[in-house]
């Protein structure tokens, strides 16, 4: 089966002066997806929305929404809708006038454009606020609004850029879900910018890693955590971030020795180049503590870190080394520990090119 | 003395102090000669009791008399078409010149920083100037309209009683222009850049986007500068005696150089007094509208 395509990019290209902030994207979004960019600040991540939505032009490759050629089309015409981290609203109408704006543009009538502005509030609970303006409503709320605005226009595609940077803890976790009900609703097709991987991993189906303006790796969530490509990606998916600690092949490939003191031979999951210089990457939610001589490695504990439900135990030199346990364990600094790790969750890169093995 | 640094230090009854300084200088300099011009309207006042506060009350006898004189509503109506024209051009012209320098092309700053240069200079030097370009025979202005074919024979800006307060009217708004952009531009860059960016998005043209993000994002900056530009051009003074000297036969005759030909041509203080008493009731009711329009700024 050939999914259908709502969004394709082929080797994009955007410049600004002398600085070049997309490098040759190619990206192909099929029809009813949520696909999450992500990546630091600075990547283009917002750039590469931004141009989806014509409000940059790119300067090279092709960009196309449902088989249409849109590199020089306004705006106005690619029938896109764009949810701003600023949210953007028109402070000086009312929210339902906010909310019509865009049907008044098109010269709907009045009742009816009313009506279509009543059951999108009603469905995201805006309906007792419609007569407020935006200075008179809470930051969550001016975030409703503005996915409203969107909404009301049943556009191809959605873009959020950074949506819920604005909100506090516990309602970014509860408009998390929100956002990707009302996205499954509508059936709509989602581009959603975010810097936070946990946004990325918790609401998109496929997530496109960035960094400095090209795609680092693309694909399923659990897929870039699972098999990530790059030493940046590793680091980047997954929360505390992977551990990362040089180390020695053996004569024959089958073993690495951590540059850790007191760290014996540790076999790896396949035979790599012998004597070679690695990088090996460890998820802290992957190493566990057995007893004393077990493990793999033995070491001291530095720091312990405990949220109730998960503790984070800082151990190895200058406890560059983080572990998390979501069990309770009668633990304390200065314990030598040893820690254990499956041959098949150890990551290897390559120190010059940052490229898994 | 100990006590007086120490109150300045310890920050008590700095904030008296700080208020204290301006209010003193403004009920000496701008509050009590109002309310000498006021009073002096209600009195007579003839070259002899000049020195004196306390005159012969005469009630309304002074404006009786200056609604009785053949110049009066002639000299009124002119007031109305200088302030109004005045305004409406400076403000038109001003928001264009906003809009085009806030494109922000390369130089735009530079070049919007150099349109103050109209701003600094003495009216009477603009009247000067304009008095050459206003000039019937050789004036750039009418080659100007005669070149592009609007007029066939020389207008006398100065003295055709039809043209003489469009002479002044013309001068008052390129001076006053300058002003205005400023004004207007700061509202505009105020105008954040994504209402512009999520209107495009919603489908809206350049055209509509003006309309209906500009223009109502500007209403409070428009209200102030509509209000200092009415107490502005209340104020005009130079450009008449620099232009036509109210002339010829007042046609081009407003109140505020009315007042000053009474009181100093004519030493009909009385009169003059009465005249600009009346302004002052005019200019308070537009510093309502200006204190009212820049409480009411709307932004986020």
């Amino acid at each position: 089966m050939t999914e259908e395509l709502q969004i394709e990019l082929n080797g994009v290209d955007k410049h600004y002066g002398a600085f070049h902030a997309l490098k040759g994207i190619q990206l192909a979004i099929p029809k009813g997806a949520f696909v999450a960019l992500v990546g630091p600040s600075g990547c283009g991540k917002s750039t590469l929305l931004r141009s989806i939505a014509g409000l940059e032009t790119i300067s090279g490759g092709e960009m196309k929404i449902t088989d249409e050629v849109m590199n020089n089309v306004p705006p106005r015409h690619r029938d896109v809708a764009m949810v701003f981290q600023s949210y953007a609203l028109y402070p000086h109408m009312t929210v339902i006038d906010n909310l019509t704006y865009s049907l008044r543009l098109k010269k709907t009538p009045k009742a009816e454009a009313r009506k279509i502005a009543k059951e999108v509030a009603a469905t995201i609970g805006l309906e007792n606020l419609l007569d407020r303006f935006p200075r008179e409503l809470s930051g969550g709320q001016r975030q409703r609004v503005a996915m409203g605005r969107a909404i009301v226009r049943r556009p191809k595609v959605f873009l959020f850029d950074e949506p819920l940077s604005n909100l506090d803890a516990s309602l970014r976790v509860h408009m998390r879900k929100e956002i990707r009900a009302l996205h499954d609703r509508l059936g709509a097709t989602s581009v959603y910018v975010t810097h936070d991987q946990i946004e990325a991993m918790t609401m998109a189906d496929h997530v496109v890693v960035m960094r400095a303006g090209v795609i680092e790796q693309q694909g399923a969530p659990l897929e870039l955590y699972d098999r990530p490509a790059s030493q940046f990606v590793a680091g980047f998916i997954g929360s505390p971030a992977m551990n990362f600690v040089d180390g020695v092949t053996n004569a024959d490939g089958t073993a690495v020795t951590l540059d850790i003191t007191g760290a014996p031979e540790l076999q790896l999951p396949r035979q790599v180049a012998c004597n070679e210089k690695v990088t090996v990457g460890l998820r802290p939610e992957h190493l566990s503590i057995s007893e004393a001589g077990q493990g793999a490695i033995t070491t001291k504990i530095s720091v312990i870190e405990s949220t109730g439900s998960t503790t984070y135990v800082g151990a190895g030199d200058a406890g560059k080394i983080t572990i998390v346990l979501s069990e309770r364990r009668d633990i304390s600094v200065g314990d030598t520990i040893s820690l254990g790790i499956n041959t098949k969750d150890i990551h290897l890169f390559d120190p010059q090119t940052q490229m898994v093995i | 003395m100990k006590r007086i640094r120490s109150s300045i230090i310890d920050g008590v009854g700095f904030d008296l102090v700080l208020v204290g300084i301006p209010l003193v200088f403004l009920i000496l300099f701008s509050g009590l000669p109002l309310v000498y011009n006021v009073l002096m309207s209600f009195q007579e006042v003839d070259l002899f009791s000049l020195g004196e506060v306390f005159r012969p009350f005469v009630g309304l006898k002074n404006y009786r008399a200056l609604f009785a004189q053949p110049e009066f509503w002639p000299i009124m109506w002119n007031t109305v078409i200088f302030v109004f024209c005045s305004i409406g051009g400076q403000f038109i012209v001003g928001f264009g010149l906003a809009v085009f320098f806030n494109t922000g092309f390369r130089g735009s700053t530079f070049i919007r920083g150099l349109f103050l240069v109209s701003w600094v200079m003495p009216g009477l030097v603009v009247g000067a100037t304009w008095n050459w370009i206003l000039a019937g025979d050789f004036g750039v202005l009418n080659y100007l309209l005669s070149s592009i074919g609007v007029i066939s024979e020389n207008i006398f800006w100065r003295s055709d009683i039809n043209y003489s307060l469009w002479a002044v009217i013309i001068t008052n708004i390129w001076l006053g222009t300058a002003f205005n952009m400023i004004l207007l531009s700061v509202g505009l860059a105020g105008i954040p850049k994504d209402l512009y960016e999520a209107a495009s998005l919603d489908g809206a043209t350049a055209f509509q986007k003006f309309w209906t993000i500009t223009v109502p994002m500007m209403r409070s900056t428009t209200g102030a500068v509509i209000s200092l530009g009415l107490i502005f051009t209340l104020q005009q003074f130079d450009l008449f005696a620099a232009i036509t000297g109210g002339g010829p036969a007042n046609s081009s005759n407003v109140a505020q150089y009315w007042a000053w030909e009474l009181s100093f041509r004519q030493y009909d203080f009385a009169r003059g007094a009465t005249i600009s008493t009346i302004m002052i009731a005019v200019v308070m009711v537009a510093s309502v509208f200006y204190v009212r329009s820049t409480r009411h700024e709307v932004r986020g």
